[in-house]
């Protein structure tokens, strides 16, 4: 970001708790040119009172009004049943924000206060996940929709509803000198368009209501993703004229696309009948019914399931789940049914990051695919999110979760007596490999089990041994450390939050706490597994869990460095035969060590730390538990090993 | 708080040796006896030169670009090892002479066979029966 060499008072914050700076500016004196020499303060030599401008009568306009515009969209955004709206104030939307703190009286929605406006769209994406419906988020329409623009991408990536409104002047002659100007835009859009569904300018307040209630509609219909409303300013403040003239549109009750009935009649025939059928589900499961269902499809068939943890599609303990043994199960494979995966091609190859790119499949010759999704229904052509062509044998066009009703009756259908005895025997073979896969798992977390570091399958242990017996759900894992998925019980939707989507390092502390702030009202027990280099994105999420009193747990994966990157440097330097002395340059987060402990107490959020004696782990995690059952954030900065 | 770096340079790195090693190190017909090396020395330089960055200070395996396997006392043979970390069979980095010596192979070999190895499931931590 470039310098700003404006003078403090007109520096876009600063400019927000002075509002009255742009009506002033008409009489004040001008500002000197940047670059100019500014007389000293202390040299100051003020003016002497122009009588004439202090003492002519005021022009006639009105200077209060009644309504305004905001009102009346406060009006539209509770019909669409927002909780909750993420913010970082500015003034381009002080209408709309005023109208819902007066007018709406702040609940439903209720304001949630972000220091960042990454924070404020990674809270949307993990929430939206969480509760199956999306809040709103109110950026600047300049500068804050830039810096929610990861974020954005993330939650476009992830195939979640993020519902984005930004303030903007339409009207020229409308902005004020110097900030307005510089934050107002022709097509503020522009710069997301390639990651979002829709979007739109309203020009009037009805345009406002049908596009608001639109950009609800095709947010929530799969494949879901974000959607942005440019407000304008006047649009917001002005006087609401005419309201009885105003509809709003009733949200209409909509279905979700379902694949077509003959196509998933020939997947069931191909599962029946097939020898070693495989599923595969990355961002299948929307609600538990969608969970439910496949386990009810993998029990008809008692065949293999691999759970790719977009979504928690599967339990984790339950015997037909092979995902520890993907590569296992793929390569006996004869059929694959990929349900909702972004990655069918990745999910059935290898690929080396050598000198000379190579792959492989991973399943044998003639195998047949199948995929089921929505992914061909929306895509874009910019971003490479919808990763290298899979040439599936049948591609089936509808949300995997609401296919799977059709697609299990007709495999009851098609698996008949006879096969039965088969299924049985191959069910009874994969629980027997899900069994000794666990207790490998087992057998691997204990190694290094007394070692400091902490290893990262003792953290997950002592974690699981103090959540168990609770009503537990991990909102965040930010680099996908593997354990909880495998060594914990997750049977049910919210166990498990998914990930970023777009792999977009920010999103692991505000996403996880969006998911906390969902699972508040369920009273569940919201724990996140937290990197520090991602934590270090977005540290003010913190703040914003004290302020909110939003209960959640963050356990610090703190390996001192952005990790993943520093073993990337070192494979470069193994290439190029010149040692790796030099690879923490850039990676490591050390000299100083970052306290987190501290840095989390300064946000007014409990925390211990740092805690790098396994020994003390248990206790540790039993006292910030406590903390975080009565309602409040905690964190505990655990020294841990790098995977 | 303690320092988990030696702040010395790091010279190597031992990264994934991949589990599909280990099928392959069975067929090795031809194995020799490891050398004799310095598991103290071994450790050292496993420490300082960064080779449990992926596979984990104790050897208890890791990550990088999948699973980096757990090779506290490896089952592969000394020839096998060398040749893994010379010309490794997946995407573990190559760790050529010039920045591995062969001495530095031998001693971290000897450090690896010194850790201990699994346990048995009926030695498991109480907490990880659940």
């Amino acid at each position: 970001m470039s310098q700003d060499n404006r003078s403090p008072s007109v520096r876009r914050r600063s400019f927000l708790k002075g509002a009255a700076i742009a009506g002033a500016a008409a009489v004040a004196p001008p500002l000197p040119a940047r670059g100019q020499p500014r007389a000293p303060r202390a040299a100051a030599n003020p003016m002497p009172p122009n009588l004439a401008v202090e003492t002519i009568p005021p022009p006639k306009d009105p200077v209060t009004q009644t309504s305004s515009g905001g009102d009346f969209m406060v009006d539209v955004l509770k019909s669409l049943d927002f909780d909750y709206i993420t913010i970082n104030p500015a003034s381009s939307f002080r209408g709309l924000q005023e109208a819902i703190i007066n007018y709406g009286r702040n609940t439903t929605p209720e304001l949630i206060t972000c220091t960042h406006e990454e924070i404020a769209a990674s809270m949307a994406q993990g929430y939206a996940k969480m509760e199956g419906k999306p809040l709103g988020v109110l950026a600047h329409g300049t500068v804050g929709l830039q810096h929610a623009a990861m974020a954005l991408y993330n939650a476009f990536c992830d195939k979640v509803p993020v519902y984005v409104m930004i303030g903007n002047i339409l009207a020229a002659e409308k902005r004020g000198p110097l900030v307005e100007w510089a934050h107002s835009a022709q097509d503020p859009a522009a710069m997301v368009r390639d990651f979002l569904k829709w979007d739109d300018q309203p020009a009037s307040l009805q345009h406002f209501a049908e596009s608001a209630v639109r950009a609800y509609k095709l947010a929530m219909t799969p494949p879901m993703a974000p959607v942005l409303l440019s407000l304008d300013a006047e649009l917001q403040e002005n006087p609401l004229q005419e309201r009885e003239q105003l509809q709003i549109p009733k949200l209409p009750r909509t279905t979700m696309p379902q694949g077509e009935a003959a196509a998933l009649s020939e997947a069931a025939k191909l599962l029946a009948e097939a020898e070693f059928p495989v599923l595969i589900a990355d961002r299948m499961a929307r609600t538990q019914a969608g969970m439910d269902r496949l386990v009810e499809l993998a029990e008809a068939l008692q065949c293999a399931v691999i759970d790719q943890g977009g979504r928690t599609n599967f339990p984790s303990r339950h015997p037909l789940n092979q995902t520890g043994r993907a590569r296992s199960v793929l390569a006996q494979a004869d059929v694959v049914v990929g349900l909702e995966l972004n990655d069918y091609w990745g999910a059935l190859h290898a690929f080396s990051d050598r000198i000379v790119r190579r792959a492989a499949p991973v399943t044998r010759a003639g195998v047949k695919t199948v995929s089921i999704g929505t992914h061909d229904l929306f895509t874009k052509a910019n971003y490479q999110e919808f990763e290298r062509f899979e040439d599936v044998d049948l591609a089936i066009s509808g949300d995997g979760e609401a296919s799977l009703p059709a697609l299990i009756e007709a495999v009851k259908r098609q698996a008949n007596g006879e096969r039965r005895p088969a299924y049985e025997a191959r069910g009874k073979k994969l629980a027997a490999a899900h069994a000794a896969m666990l207790e490998q798992l087992r057998i691997d977390a204990a190694a290094g089990w007394d070692a400091s570091p902490i290893t990262m399958g003792r953290l997950c242990a002592e974690l699981w041994e103090q959540i168990r017996q609770e009503d537990w759900s991990l909102v965040g894992n930010g680099i996908g450390i593997f354990w909880p998925q495998r060594l914990w019980a997750g049977e049910k939707r919210y166990r498990f939050n998914g990930n970023s989507g777009g792999f977009g390092v920010g999103y692991n502390a505000p996403g996880a706490l969006g998911a906390a702030l969902a699972n508040r009202k369920h009273g569940r027990l919201s724990v996140a597994i937290q990197g520090d280099g991602d934590l270090m994105f977005a540290p003010g999420t913190l703040w914003t869990a004290a302020h909110h009193r939003i209960p959640i747990l963050y356990v610090m994966h703190n390996n001192r460095a952005y990790h993943q990157e520093l073993m990337y440097v070192q494979d470069m330097a193994g290439r190029h035969m010149r040692g790796v002395e030099n690879a923490h340059i850039g990676t490591t987060l050390r000299d100083p060590y970052i306290d987190f402990a501290s840095v989390a107490k300064g946000f007014g959020v409990y925390a211990e730390g740092p805690i790098a004696d396994p020994k003390e782990l248990g206790p540790a995690l039993k006292r910030a538990i406590a903390v975080v059952k009565r309602g409040q954030p905690a964190l505990l900065d655990t020294i841990v090993e790098p995977r | 708080m303690s320092d988990f770096t030696t702040g010395r340079p790091r010279r190597l790195v031992v990264a994934a040796l991949a589990a599909s090693m280990l099928g392959w190190a069975a067929n090795v017909r031809s194995q020799e006896a490891a050398p004799a090396g310095d598991a103290v020395d071994g450790k050292r330089v496993y420490l300082a030169d960064g080779c449990f960055e992926c596979h984990g200070r104790v050897g208890q395996g890791g990550a990088f670009l999948g699973p980096a396997p757990a090779i506290a006392r490896t089952p592969l043979p000394y020839d096998a090892f060398k040749q893994q970390l010379r010309e490794p069979t997946n995407n573990m980095p190559a760790y050529a002479e010039v920045m591995l010596p062969d001495k530095a192979v031998v001693d971290i070999y000897a450090y690896l066979q010194s850790l201990p190895g699994p346990r048995e499931a009926k030695d498991l931590p109480a907490i990880l029966i659940h």
